[in-house]
C-alpha cells in the first residue's frame, strides 16, 4: 500500500481518459452512455469493472494496480473524473426536491462567496446523484474469507459466502447541512465515518468576525443521506477445512447494493477490505485491534442451475479434453459414487438422468418431457440410498427426501394457515423445490397414498396442481425423479412373479423410464470380493485402488451442463430402426404368458429420451444409432435378474441361445458378416455377458459354424 | 545467541521485546518479520524443554487464577470449543526512529501514533475459545502439588483477589468502584456508568447462557470452571483442530484497561462487534500462546510410569483389569472381554463413510434392578479409567429439550456446545434403562438421529443453520438397555448375565494408575496383519458367509476390528491365528446368549 510518489492528479486524468475512450465489445463508450442515463436520472450507479479496465487498449497496468490496491482512494478519483464528464441531460425528467434546492444552491452561491472558508464550499458529494462501485474482475476463483488476510487490508477483493445476518436498511448520512441563525448561511460538513460531531457553531467567515456565536440548526431536507445495510457472511461448507469452524466477515452495504441480500443467500461479493478506525475511548486503546469489514462495491448471486452455470478457468478446456477421449461415457459413469463398487450399468444410467433429454413442445402446445425417471428397487443393504444421496451432491439442484417425508407438506405442495396472520399460504414440496434439477426419493414404496396420485401428474405433465381452501392453482415441477424402493415383502422373493414383488401400480411404473432391479444373490466371487474389501480396509486404512482416478464432481457438472446445452435430434433414417425395434419388443411381450414390463408408447418415448441423453454426452448434435442400441442395451440390462430366472426355466442353455440370437440377427440383416461389437451388444440386451459370448464363439467356431477373425473377433458365418 | 536478560517466567514480554530490538539491531526488516518469529519463540521452547522449567510455569485452573499475574507465563490445558476468527492488531509501528511490537500483548507499550499507515504494520493472530476438557475425570485433573513450588508472591496480588470475589457476588457496581481505583480511564468511566451497569448486567446474563448450554456437562465437576482466549500466532490452521486438547503455554493478560467502552457500543448497532464481546475479560483471561503441544491420554497421568509394554507385564495388567471389569459386572467374563476390547477401541481411519476401528457395545437385559446395581458400579469404575467421560440418561423429556449437537448462535456469533461436543477419546454412556413409551417432538427426532449418526458413522452434525457441518468425532459409546436398543444400533449387542451381585473388592491407587497406564498405551499401538494371516482371514470370511447369508459387510468389519483389538490387549502389534480364534470364540459365545 505504498501510496508515495503517487500523482493522483495525473491519475484522475487516467480515469477520465478511460471512461470517455472505453469501447465495449460492439465498439459503444460504454461509460459515457451510463453517464448519459445518470444524467437523465434513469440510474444511479456507475459501475467500473476492472475487467474493462484490463482490457482498455491504453492500459497501464501500473494503474490498474493501484485500483486494486488502495481502491477506497480511487473511487473517489473515479467520481472527480465523472463529475467532469458528466453530460447535460437530454431528456426530460421531472425535478425533485433534491434539484430544487441544488438549484436555488447554485442560486444563491454566487452571492456570500468567501470561498476560502472550507465549510461554506459546497462537497462534491452533495451534487451527485449517482454512486460510483469498481467491481473486481471476475477471472480466477474468488477468495474464500480464511483467505482475506492483513496484507489484504485496503485492497479490493472478491469473495464467495453465505449470508447469515442482515440489518435493516437505514440511512447514512453522508454531507450534514447546517443553517445559522445569525448569518443564514449554509454550512455544510462531510461525514465519512459511522459517527460524527455535530456542528454547533457557526464557523462561517461572518459570525467568527462578528464573534457571535451563531446557533446552527440541522437540515434533515437538506442534507444527504444514503441507504445503509450491514450484513454479515459466512464461509460456505465447502471452503471449511476439516475439523474447523467457518469463518465470519461483516460487509458494509450503501446506496443502490443495499436489500440485495438476504440470510441463506450464497453470494459472490467485491468489496474493499478495511479496517475500521476507531473512535473515542477505543481510539486511546492504541489501535491495537481493529475491526474489519468489506465495503461491497458488487455483488452477485449464485447460480445453481445447470442453464446459469458458468464454466471457470480451465474447466473449459479440461471439458473439451474429456470430450476428445472417446471413453468418456464409462469415465463419467465411473466417476459417480466411486466408493460404490461395481453397479456399471445402473451408474449409466444415472449419468443419464443427470444429462436428460431435451424438452419438446409440439405445435399443438403439448409437452413432452426431457427429464429422465429412474427407480431402483432391490434388496435393502444394496446401497440405494447411498446412489441417490450421492447423485444429489453432484445434481447443482437436488433435493433428497423419503415417501414418508417428515414435513406435513410432503412431496408435492400443500396448503397451510400461516400462523401469525391466518392467511392460506401455499408451501410447495420437494417435487416443488427441485423444479429444473433432481428430486431423489427413497422409499417410494412407503409413500402416502395422496402423494402418490400426486405423482403422476408430476412425472407426466411436470405440474402439481392444487385445488384447496379456494386457492386453485398449478407449480411447475420440472424435474427428473429418482426413486428407490424395496420389493413387496422387503426382499425379493424369486418364487412369486416379477409382478407380484414389484409393489407399484402399472400407471406409476410406465411413467419410469428404467426400472432397475437390485439384487443381492449369493456368488462365491462376491462374497470373496467382500471379504477381501473389508480386510483391506482394515489392513491399509483406505479403500482399495479404483483402477482409475474418479472425475471431480465438479468437472462432472461442468461436463453435464455443457452437454445441457444441446438439443440433439433424431435423424430420419434412425426413425425406422427405433419402430422397429420397439415393435419386437412389444411382440416379445405379447408372447410371453408373465410380462416383466408394460412395454407402452411411453417406452418408445424413453427410448428416444435415453438416446438423445446419450447423443448429449457425445456432444453431437444428432442421435446416431449407437445412442439407440445402448439405450436398448440399457432397457434390457435393467431386467437382467428377472430374464436370467426366465431362461433357467426355460433349460435352454447360455451358449445355444447366444447362437440363436446371433443368428436370427444376422439373418435379419441378409448379412454373413456380424461386427464384434454388434454382436456384443445383441447378446448383452439379453442380458448376457462377454465371457459368455467368448465362449459361444469358439465353441461353434470349433463346430465350423463360423469363421471368426483373430484380432477383431469379427464372426463371418459359413454358407451351409 | 545471547542468554535471556529477563525472567522468562516473571517478564515474558520484555524477553519477546528484547529479542525483536535484537533483531532489528542485526538488520531485520520490521516488515517482513510478519508471520515470523525473531528467535523469541525458539527461546522458550528451549527453556521450556526442559521438563522442572515447565513445571515451575504455573498452570491456570480456578484455583490457581487467583495468585497468578497478568503478564507473566502460564500454562493452560483446555479443548478448543470455538474459534473465533482472526484478530488484526499493529504488530509493529515506528514509535518515532524506533520500532516497537505489540506482539504477545493485547496494550502497546508506547503510544502508537496515528496516521501514518505505512510504518504501523498491521498484523494479525488467531483466536481460540477454548473450554476445560468436558467430562474430565478427578483423577485426570492437575494437582495442586505442580503448582506447590510456585513462588507465589500474594501480597501484591490483593486488589486482583479482591475482584475475582467480587465478581463472583455479581455486584457490579462495587466492581466499577474497583475499577475506578486503579484505571487511568476513571472520568470516562463515570460518565458511562448508568449504561455501563445496565449493560454489563446485560452481558452478565448472557455469559450465563452460553455457559447454560454446558452445564448439563460441567455441573458435576466444578461450577467454577475456567475457559480461556487463546491467541496464536504463526501456526499454521492445519495444528489446531476443533475439539482438539492441548497444553498452552503463553503469556497471560487480563488488563482491565481493555474491559471496556460499552457506550461506544451502544452508537454503533450490535453487528460490528468485536468477536470477544461476549467474553469480557474479568471472566475470560487472554493467553498470548507461545507454545502449544496436544495431549494424549497417557498425559493426564499422574505418575507417568515410563516402561516399555513389555509382553508379560502388560498380559499381567490385562488379567488383573479383566477380573476387575468381571466383577464389576457381576463375574461375567463373556461381557468383561467386550468391556475391554470397547475401552481399547478408536477410529483408525475412515474410509469412504465407514469409521474403521469403533467398536461400540449394547449391554442389554439391563433390566431397571440390575441397572441401579451394576450401573452405577460400571460408570464409576469407567470414569476411574478413562480421562474422559460422559453418561447421558436417555429419557423421552431429555431428548425432546436436550441439545445435543452443537449450534451456531449468529447473535452471539458463538458456537454454543452441545453435549455431543466432546473430545478426542471421549467416553459416552447412553443409559436407555430409563426410557419409558412416549411422543418426541421435532428436536426429540433430531437428536435421536444425531444420537444414531455418532453411533453409525462416529460423526456429529454441527448446526450452523444455513447449512450442517459434519464433524468427525471419535468416541467410545456404551449403550445399557433393556431390549436391543433400536435407537442406537451399537456395533454389538452383549446381553449380560451376573451372577453376582456385589464387587466391593478394593483397588488400589497404583493398580488404577497401571490399568490407566495399560488402557492408554496400548490403544495408541500400531497395528498390522500378516499376509499369511490375511489370507486366513479372507477365506474364514467367505466360509462364514457361505454358512449364513444374513452377515453383512459391517459383521465382517466388526470382527476384524475385534481381531485386532484382541491381539492389541495382549501388547501385540500384528494379529496371530490364536487371538483371531479368540475373537471368534468370543463371537460365538456372544450369539449363543442372544438366540
Amino acid at each position: 500500500m505504498n501510496t508515495k510518489g503517487v500523482d493522483f492528479a495525473s491519475d484522475k486524468v487516467l480515469a477520465s481518459r478511460f471512461l470517455s475512450e472505453f469501447a465495449d465489445a460492439n465498439g459503444e463508450a460504454k461509460y459515457i452512455n451510463i453517464l448519459q442515463d445518470v444524467a437523465n436520472h434513469k440510474t444511479r450507479s456507475v459501475e467500473i469493472d476492472l475487467d474493462d479496465l484490463m482490457n482498455y487498449k491504453d492500459l497501464d497496468e501500473e494503474f490498474l494496480t493501484r485500483v486494486t490496491e488502495n481502491t477506497r482512494r480511487y473511487v473517489g478519483i473515479f467520481a472527480d473524473a465523472i463529475d467532469e464528464l458528466m453530460p447535460e441531460p437530454t431528456e426530460a425528467f421531472i425535478d425533485d426536491d433534491h434539484d430544487i434546492l441544488m438549484t436555488q444552491r447554485s442560486d444563491e452561491g454566487t452571492e456570500g462567496a468567501d470561498g476560502s472558508d472550507p465549510h461554506q464550499k459546497m462537497p462534491s458529494e452533495i451534487k451527485r446523484f449517482f454512486e460510483v462501485y469498481v467491481k473486481a474482475s471476475s477471472k480466477g476463483r474468488p477468495f474464500t474469507i480464511r483467505e482475506v488476510k492483513a496484507s489484504n487490508i485496503g485492497q479490493l477483493v472478491r469473495l464467495a459466502g453465505i449470508v447469515t445476518r442482515c440489518s435493516d436498511v437505514k440511512p447514512l448520512m453522508q454531507v450534514a447541512v447546517y443553517t445559522c441563525e445569525d448569518c443564514g448561511f449554509e454550512i455544510y460538513q462531510e461525514v465519512t465515518a459511522r459517527i460524527f460531531m455535530p456542528l454547533f457553531e457557526c464557523p462561517s467567515r461572518r459570525c467568527v468576525m462578528n464573534k457571535n456565536k451563531g446557533n446552527v440548526i440541522l437540515q434533515l431536507r437538506a442534507s444527504k443521506f444514503l441507504r445503509f445495510q450491514e450484513a454479515k457472511i459466512q464461509e460456505l461448507a465447502e471452503h471449511v477445512p476439516k475439523g474447523h469452524i467457518p469463518r465470519t466477515m461483516t460487509v458494509h452495504l450503501r446506496g443502490e447494493l443495499t436489500r440485495k441480500v438476504a440470510p441463506g443467500d450464497v453470494v459472490e461479493l467485491s468489496g474493499i477490505f478495511l479496517p475500521i478506525p476507531y473512535v473515542g475511548f477505543r481510539a486511546m486503546r492504541a489501535g491495537l485491534v481493529a475491526d474489519t469489514y468489506l465495503e461491497a462495491m458488487s455483488v452477485s448471486h449464485f447460480k445453481k442451475k445447470y442453464e446459469e452455470y458458468e464454466l471457470r478457468g480451465d474447466e473449459e478446456e479440461q471439458i473439451k479434453r474429456l470430450a476428445e477421449d472417446g471413453d468418456i461415457y464409462d469415465k463419467l459413469a465411473r466417476s459417480l459414487a466411486p466408493e460404490i463398487f461395481g453397479h456399471e450399468d445402473i451408474k449409466k444410467a444415472l449419468l443419464l438422468l443427470l444429462v436428460g433429454a431435451p424438452h419438446r413442445q409440439l405445435k399443438d402446445g403439448m409437452k413432452i418431457r426431457g427429464d429422465l425417471h429412474i427407480c431402483l428397487m432391490g434388496d435393502p443393504g444394496v446401497a440405494k440410498s447411498q446412489l441417490l444421496k450421492h447423485i444429489i451432491n453432484v445434481a447443482p439442484r437436488g433435493v433428497y427426501t423419503t415417501g414418508k417425508g417428515s414435513s406435513g407438506v410432503g412431496l408435492t405442495a400443500a396448503v397451510q394457515k400461516d400462523p401469525v396472520t391466518n392467511e392460506m399460504v401455499l408451501e410447495g414440496g420437494a417435487l416443488v423445490l427441485s423444479d429444473m434439477g433432481i428430486c431423489a426419493i427413497d422409499e417410494f414404496d412407503k409413500m402416502d397414498e395422496s402423494d402418490r396420485t400426486s405423482i403422476h401428474e408430476v412425472m407426466e405433465q411436470q405440474t402439481v396442481s392444487i385445488a384447496k381452501a379456494g386457492i386453485t392453482t398449478s407449480l411447475n415441477a420440472r424435474t427428473a425423479v429418482l426413486a428407490a424402493a424395496n420389493p413387496a415383502w422387503g426382499r425379493y422373493d424369486l418364487r412369486r412373479t416379477p409382478a407380484e414383488n414389484i409393489n407399484l401400480p402399472p400407471a406409476l411404473l410406465s411413467r419410469f423410464d428404467l426400472l432397475w432391479l437390485i439384487l443381492d444373490r449369493a456368488d462365491m466371487d462376491n462374497d470373496l470380493e467382500m471379504a477381501r474389501h473389508v480386510v483391506y480396509v482394515h489392513q491399509n486404512k483406505e479403500s482399495p485402488a479404483l483402477g482409475f482416478t474418479p472425475l471431480e464432481p465438479s468437472v462432472l457438472r461442468a461436463y453435464i451442463s455443457t452437454a445441457r446445452r444441446l438439443s440433439p435430434t433424431v435423424p430420419r433414417e434412425l426413425e425406422e430402426y427405433i419402430a422397429s425395434a420397439y415393435s419386437s419388443i412389444r411382440q416379445e411381450e405379447a408372447k410371453s404368458t408373465t410380462p416383466h414390463s408394460y412395454t407402452t408408447v411411453r417406452t418408445l418415448l424413453s427410448i428416444l429420451r435415453i438416446s438423445a441423453a446419450l447423443a448429449r454426452l457425445r456432444f453431437a448434435e444428432t442421435v446416431a444409432q449407437s445412442d439407440v442400441d445402448e439405450a436398448l442395451r440399457l432397457m434390457q440390462m435393467s431386467k437382467f435378474s428377472l430374464y436370467s430366472d426366465d431362461r433357467q426355466r426355460s433349460g435352454l442353455d447360455a451358449i445355444s441361445d447366444i447362437y440363436s440370437i446371433l443368428r436370427d440377427e444376422a439373418a435379419r440383416s441378409h448379412k454373413m458378416d456380424v461386427n464384434y461389437r454388434d454382436a456384443l451388444n445383441w447378446i448383452s440386451r439379453k442380458g448376457y455377458s462377454e465371457a459368455q459370448l467368448k465362449e459361444c464363439l469358439e465353441e461353434y467356431a470349433a463346430l465350423n459354424v463360423w469363421q471368426i477373425h483373430p484380432q477383431t473377433f469379427d464372426i463371418k458365418f459359413i454358407d451351409a | 545467541m545471547v542468554g535471556p536478560q529477563y525472567d522468562l517466567l516473571a517478564n515474558p514480554l520484555g524477553v519477546v521485546r528484547s529479542t525483536f530490538d535484537t533483531a532489528i539491531a542485526s538488520g531485520s526488516d520490521p516488515t517482513t518479520l510478519n508471520g515470523r518469529d525473531w528467535g523469541a519463540i525458539n527461546l522458550f521452547r528451549h527453556f521450556l524443554s526442559d521438563q522442572s522449567q515447565l513445571s515451575q510455569v504455573p498452570l491456570l485452573t480456578p484455583a490457581t487464577i487467583k495468585y497468578v499475574k497478568p503478564n507473566t507465563l502460564v500454562r493452560f490445558r483446555g479443548m478448543i470449543q470455538d474459534m473465533l476468527g482472526n484478530e488484526f492488531y499493529v504488530g509493529t509501528f515506528k514509535d518515532g526512529s524506533v520500532w516497537r511490537t505489540n506482539k504477545f500483548s493485547d496494550i502497546s507499550q508506547y503510544p502508537i501514533p496515528s496516521g501514518s499507515s505505512v510504518d504501523n504494520q498491521i498484523w494479525e493472530r488467531r483466536l481460540l475459545y477454548c473450554v476445560p476438557i468436558p467430562g474430565l475425570s478427578p483423577w485426570a485433573e492437575s494437582t495442586p502439588e505442580t503448582d506447590a513450588n510456585l513462588s507465589m508472591d500474594c501480597t501484591s496480588d490483593q486488589r486482583e483477589k479482591r475482584r475475582r470475589g467480587d465478581d463472583e457476588s455479581s455486584d457490579m457496581h462495587v466492581e466499577n468502584d474497583e475499577v475506578v481505583e486503579g484505571s487511568p480511564n476513571t472520568k470516562r468511566m463515570r460518565e458511562g456508568e448508568g449504561e455501563r451497569s445496565s449493560l454489563a448486567s446485560q452481558s452478565q446474563g448472557a455469559v450465563p447462557d452460553i455457559a447454560g448450554s454446558c452445564t448439563s456437562l460441567m455441573s458435576g465437576l466444578n461450577g467454577n470452571s475456567t475457559s480461556c482466549i487463546v491467541k496464536i500466532y504463526d501456526t499454521p490452521e492445519s495444528e489446531l483442530r476443533l475439539n482438539d486438547i492441548f497444553e498452552f503455554v503463553g503469556i497471560l493478560t487480563s488488563d482491565l484497561e481493555i474491559q471496556d467502552d460499552c457506550e461506544d457500543r451502544d452508537l454503533l448497532n450490535d453487528f460490528s462487534e468485536d468477536p470477544l464481546h461476549n467474553f469480557p475479560p474479568n471472566k475470560v483471561p487472554r493467553l498470548h500462546c507461545l507454545i502449544h503441544r496436544k495431549l494424549s491420554i497417557l498425559d493426564f497421568l499422574q505418575h507417568t510410569p515410563i516402561i516399555e509394554p513389555k509382553p508379560d507385564l502388560v498380559k499381567g495388567i490385562r488379567e488383573s483389569l479383566l477380573k476387575h471389569l468381571s466383577a464389576v459386572l457381576g463375574n461375567d467374563d463373556v461381557a468383561a472381554h467386550f468391556m475391554l476390547l470397547h475401552l481399547l477401541s478408536k477410529v483408525q481411519a475412515r474410509v469412504d463413510a465407514l469409521a474403521v476401528g469403533k467398536f461400540s457395545v449394547n449391554f442389554t437385559c439391563f433390566s431397571k434392578e440390575i441397572a441401579s446395581i451394576f450401573g452405577k458400579q460400571l460408570n464409576l469404575a469407567i470414569k476411574n479409567l478413562v480421562p474422559f467421560t460422559h453418561c447421558i440418561p436417555l429419557t423421552v423429556e431429555y431428548l425432546n429439550t436436550a441439545s445435543l449437537a452443537p449450534k451456531k448462535n449468529y447473535d452471539k456469533n458463538r458456537l454454543e456446545t452441545g453435549v455431543l461436543q466432546l473430545a478426542e477419546g471421549s467416553h459416552l454412556i447412553v443409559d436407555e434403562t430409563q426410557l419409558e413409551a412416549g411422543t418426541l417432538n421435532s428436536v426429540g427426532v433430531e437428536n435421536a438421529s444425531l444420537l444414531k449418526n455418532l453411533m453409525e458413522m462416529q460423526k456429529v452434525d454441527y448446526d450452523f443453520k444455513y447449512y450442517k457441518m459434519e464433524m468427525a468425532t471419535d468416541v467410545q459409546l456404551l449403550v445399557l438397555s433393556e431390549g436391543k436398543s433400536n435407537i442406537l444400533p451399537a456395533d454389538v449387542i452383549v446381553p449380560i448375565r451376573p451372577s453376582a451381585t456385589n464387587c466391593s473388592e478394593a483397588v488400589s491407587a497404583e493398580t488404577w494408575e497401571a490399568w490407566r497406564w495399560y488402557l492408554g498405551t496400548v490403544r495408541q499401538l500400531p497395528h498390522c496383519m500378516e499376509s499369511g494371516m490375511e489370507k486366513m482371514v479372507e477365506s474364514d470370511l467367505v466360509d462364514a458367509i457361505q454358512a449364513d447369508r444374513s452377515l453383512s459387510i459391517q459383521d465382517f468389519s466388526r470382527w476384524l476390528t475385534m481381531g485386532r483389538l484382541m491381539s492389541l490387549s495382549y501388547g501385540e502389534t500384528s494379529m496371530s491365528l490364536e487371538h483371531w480364534q479368540m475373537a471368534k470364540e468370543l463371537e460365538r459365545l456372544r450369539r449363543e446368549r442372544i438366540k
